[in-house]
This record gives structure tokens, sequence and C-alpha cells, in this order.
């Protein structure tokens, strides 16, 4: 067994030992002057949340991106598309041997009616990411950082792909490329981006990068890897669209950024950790594995109480994860019905009420049913919610 | 699609977004909820939101 032994001035020392077996490890120091332990190593690294597409409280399976507006998929995932044109559908798969190694999920992005792009159309695959946690890459001024994105990727096509890293006020951006050189086999890609030196970048709440995944764009969306501008650019000149080519897909997991212009290993958190990073931005009162809207009595909110003066009853309900900010919120009965709580009171049960939300906050929120019909009875009301305080 | 504001106790505390599938969406007044962000492009356009009596 080799090995080579650095001893400090006064005292100390380091190893660097090379196995007796067979084999050849690498290690990989950073391309630029900085120090191996603290630069990207420690503490969690990836930007990136759910990049692994475990987590799926919307139990969306199937999602169908035939818009121009924000189609959620898998956790923090969208998808966004243009009207009337080429459609693709995001498939949350989990299916065993169909996953590249240690992974167990990936999506699917299929297209079903295919569309050459033209001028400003564009399809594609996003995540928005929170500023709080870039504010350490300091885009925007002279000390900016660089990021290195990596995942993997499987593809009916091959040849040049493409995508965007873009800032939430959607005026600075900056394509990248990758290459899929053999059809249907999963690629492992890395991709580092210089940091951006100009533009605004939220550092709080609010949308500060989005990570562009191009399904296919039209030449006016599409521009030259690795130049920031202010151009809206989402893929790269010359990438082959999927959404072209009927039938076609490109299968995506893994996804990390991290600082540094290297790419370590993706970051495997725990289950827990990634669902709670995941319910910052979108929480239930449903199952984790039951999809809202449907008939499910597990997660109800139930609450005995007095209906006032005014014929309304009130709760408070809160969050397991205080939220990005304060969130929307939908109604489902326990049948799955939309918009609408149960409550029963004396000589009325099983009655179908209203919601209205009064004070939401990032904690909680505070709720009624109204023209309840009676004044300063017992009752009881029940049903399910979601609050969403996505990107 | 309509947006409705609603009132608690006599004070105006979001509004109510309701979509041509009928699902309706409560939204709070955070500069910070995209949802709010569309409400406030759509009242920019020209559009009055519903009063709740």
């Amino acid at each position: 067994m080799a090995s080579i032994k650095l001893k400090g001035d006064t005292s100390g020392e380091v190893t660097i030992q090379a196995p007796s077996v067979a084999g050849t490890n690498t290690l990989t120091l950073p391309a630029t002057s900085s120090t191996l332990a603290t630069q990207n190593s420690l503490g969690v690294r990836n930007l990136i949340i759910n990049g692994d597409m475990r987590i799926n409280q919307r139990g969306n399976y199937s999602t169908t991106v035939n818009g121009t507006g924000v189609f959620y998929s898998v956790d923090r995932w969208l998808g966004r598309g243009k009207a009337s044109a080429g459609v693709f559908n995001i498939l949350a798969n989990s299916s065993l041997g169909e996953q590249p190694d240690r992974f167990t999920n990936h999506v699917v992005l299929d297209v079903t009616t295919a569309s050459t792009p033209t001028s400003n159309d564009s399809y594609s695959f996003q995540q928005f990411i929170e500023g709080y946690n870039i504010s350490k890459l300091n885009w925007g001024t002279s000390a900016a950082k660089s990021i290195t994105l990596s995942f993997w990727a499987k593809s009916t096509l091959t040849g040049t792909f493409g995508g965007s890293v873009a800032n939430g006020d959607y005026n600075r951006f900056n394509p990248f490329s990758y290459t899929i050189s053999a059809a249907n086999t999963w690629e492992y890609k890395t991709v580092t981006i210089t940091g951006d030196t100009s533009g605004s970048w939220s550092t709080t709440n609010g949308n500060s990068m989005r990570v562009i995944f191009s399904i296919g764009a039209g030449s006016g969306r599409l521009g030259t890897a690795g130049t920031w501008t202010s151009s809206v650019l989402e893929g790269v000149t010359g990438q082959t669209n999927h959404i072209a080519t009927n039938g076609s897909n490109l299968r995506i997991t893994g996804v990390q950024i991290e600082e540094g212009t290297s790419a370590t290993p993706f970051e495997h958190l725990q289950f827990g950790q990634q669902l709670a990073l995941c319910q910052r931005y979108y929480e239930k009162s449903y199952d984790i594995n039951t999809a809202p809207a449907t008939n499910a009595t597990k997660g109800l909110e139930l609450v005995a109480g007095t209906i006032d003066a005014n014929q309304n009853f009130y709760q408070t309900v809160r969050f397991a994860v205080p939220k990005r900010a304060n969130p929307s919120i939908n109604f489902y009965k326990s049948d799955g019905t939309a918009n609408t709580w149960r409550y029963d009171r004396s000589g009325a049960s099983n009655q179908s009420g209203t919601p209205s939300v009064g004070d939401n906050g990032d904690s909680s929120f505070y709720m009624r049913i109204p023209s309840t019909g009676a004044t300063w009875v017992v009752a009881t009301m029940s049903g399910q919610w979601t609050a969403n305080a996505e990107l | 699609m309509s947006y409705k504001l609603v009132k608690f106790e006599n004070k105006i505390t979001g509004v109510q977004h309701t979509a041509d599938n009928g699902l309706i969406t409560h939204i709070p007044f955070d500069p910070a909820n995209t949802d709010y962000q569309e409400y406030l492009e759509w009242v920019a356009e020209g559009n009055t939101p519903e009063e709740e009596e």
C-alpha cells in the first residue's frame, strides 16, 4: 500500500494513501483557488429541492403541459409550454429497473403532440429557487460564485440539448448545452455556469433563480451557451427539440446545483428532510400518498365548538412547516368535493358549508364556515385543505 | 374566472379566486404570494373584483 505523507512545519501531518486493491480513485481538486474542505463539500450542497423527484405531494403522476401557465408535477418542479400547439406530459416514474444507479424516481417529459417551435415558442421543465437559498452565491455582484449543474438524463433522441439558468425577474439568462450520445441510455451530465455579476437576484423569499431544461424552443428563445444576456433565452442555438418529435421523451433525475466548478455526487437527503423542504412551498392535510380532492378521511381537520351570534363557525389551522410566504388555500370535503367542508349541528347533520379564510399567515390560517342557520349551538366541522406558497 | 374580496369582521382580509373549473382559491394580501401577484396584474388591466356582501 503506497502513501504520501505531508508534515506540518511544527506539528501535524496529512496522509494520502492509495488502496492495495485493483482500481483507480481520483481526488479532484477545485479548478479555482479555494479550500477543498470548505468550498462546497460541507453541509447541504444542493440548491435544488427534490432533485431526485421522490416527493409528489400533489399526486401528479401525469401532468399535461398544454399552456403558457405553470403546471406543477412532482414537488417543486413544473412544466411550461404553449396553448394549442405542442403538448407534453410530465410523468412521475418510480418503476424498479428503470432508474439510474442509486435513484428510485425520475420524471419522463413525454411529447404527446408534436410541434416545430418557431420564433418565441418555448417548452420547458423548470424549478424556481428561493433567494434565501442562493444568497451565498453573491450573484448580481462582482463577487459572484460559479455554480455547477449536474443531472442524469436519458433520451429517445441523441444530439445536443439545452437549457438555461435565469433570474426570477426573467431578465438575466445564461443558456447551457449538453450532449446525449446514446439513445435510451442513462447518462450523467455536468455543466458549470459562471456567476452573474449583473442583474437582480433576490436574496430573500422571492423567486431568485430559474433552472430551465428545454424541451424545445424557437430561434427567438435560443442563444449561445455560457454567455449572460438580458434577452429571454431558454435553450441553446442548434439544440435538438424533443417537442418536434411526437412520442419522443427526455427522462431526468438527480438534479443538483452546487457552488463551485466541479460536480460532487448527488446529495441523497433523507425522505423526511426532503419532504420538509418541499412543505415550505406546498403542504396538505391529506396523508403524504393521498392526492388532494380524493375521497379520504385520514388527515381530516375536525373541530368541535360553538356557532356564534352571526351563524359563523371558526377554526385555526396550523402548518407542519412555516411557509415561504402567506399561502393560498383550497378546501375539500372528505368525499373530495372542492370548496366545501362538512358541518353538523343540532337539527342539521352532514351539511356542506363554503369556507373562507380570514387572517392567513406563514404558519397558520384562520377560517370560518358562514351561514350555518343557527346561533350559539354546539357544532362540529371537518374537511381537508391544501396550502400553496410556490414561487 | 372571477375574483371576490373577502370580509372578516368588517375588514377585507383577502380575495377569493374562482377558476373556470369552479375551484375557489383563497388568496392572502401578501406581495410574495404568486396568486396575489396575478391578482394585482388582473386589477392593473382595469378589472374590478366583486365585493362580499
